[in-house]
């Protein structure tokens, strides 16, 4: 049967601090449903893309969980994260959208005071190039974007780095003597 | 510390410990029997939810005792059944005031 190679091979995604922990449970209880599953062709396809989805879904939150513990370790002394009932972005993401927010309509409000002064009738008199409003903005934009994307890789790269230390571990060690 | 109101699947979850332990095979049908068939976990959504119990203290693990295959079994804390019992109530006031609410514009 082919489902339980691929679930095995889907488990590697998982941290494997998770795998170790629950990896044989999972697979067993994969097992039992596939044994006591309807044998028709769709309810088979149903579970295998449930099961799919839910394994490619949970290992993902279970990295980004481990990314989001760091940050909280680092910045609350001693909290960590509590289950929270369904998705919140991180304090590091809204501060991300919040800078990201305030470029945006800093040059929004930049191109609209290039077009308030750049005189109107200037006529056929003096025919100067007037470089548009938006092209002005689609030139800046890319360059606006890859500098945010630049920032969001460096904290991204830092927390990655701090992951790799241990350094959130320690702070778990400490929570756990108080 | 948990933050409430809980989302439906961690919801039903904990109801299928409240009367018993289970493994987790057992609380995937259980909640989907629960819930008439609306809520079908994946067995990654729910090791997911039960892993977050777990570090919060909501429920506890250990080794089924009759099981020959040595599974491992899930039960609620004691600080999980006052929080659970800390939801319900919640939900309780809200059924109670949206009746109240609903029933006063009729008049």
């Amino acid at each position: 049967m082919l489902e339980p190679r691929v679930y095995r091979k889907l488990l590697r995604l998982y941290p494997a601090e998770h795998r170790q922990m629950f990896g044989e449970e999972i697979l067993a209880v994969l097992a039992e449903e596939i044994e006591g599953a309807d044998r028709r062709i769709i309810a088979q396809a149903r579970l295998l893309v449930r099961e799919t989805a839910g394994l490619l879904v949970g290992a993902m939150r279970e990295h980004f969980r481990i990314l989001v513990d760091v940050q909280d370790g680092l910045s609350v002394a001693g909290g960590r994260f509590a289950m929270r009932n369904g998705f919140r972005f991180p304090k590091s993401t809204i501060v991300f959208m919040g800078l990201i927010l305030g470029g945006v309509l800093t040059a929004i409000k930049k191109g609209e005071d290039i077009a308030t002064s750049v005189p109107h009738d200037i006529g056929p008199i003096a025919p100067v190039h007037i470089q548009p409003v938006h092209s002005i903005l689609l030139g800046g934009m890319p360059l606006f974007f890859a500098f945010f994307y630049a920032a969001g890789l460096i904290g991204w790269a830092i927390l990655f780095a701090f992951r790799r230390s241990g350094v959130h571990r320690l702070a778990g060690i400490s929570g756990e003597q108080k | 510390m948990e933050s409430l109101p809980l989302t439906e699947p961690v919801l039903l979850i904990l109801l299928s410990l409240a009367g018993q332990s289970q493994h987790g095979y057992a609380i995937l049908k259980d909640v989907e029997r629960m819930s008439n068939g609306r809520v079908v976990l994946s067995t990654g959504t729910l090791y997911g939810a039960l892993r977050r119990l777990l570090e919060d203290d909501w429920i506890e693990r250990f080794e089924e005792e009759e099981s020959s295959r040595g599974r491992q079994a899930y039960r609620l804390t004691s600080q999980g059944r006052r929080n659970l019992q800390m939801e319900i109530d919640r939900m309780k006031h809200l059924t109670r005031l949206a009746s109240m609410r609903v029933a006063l514009k009729e008049i």
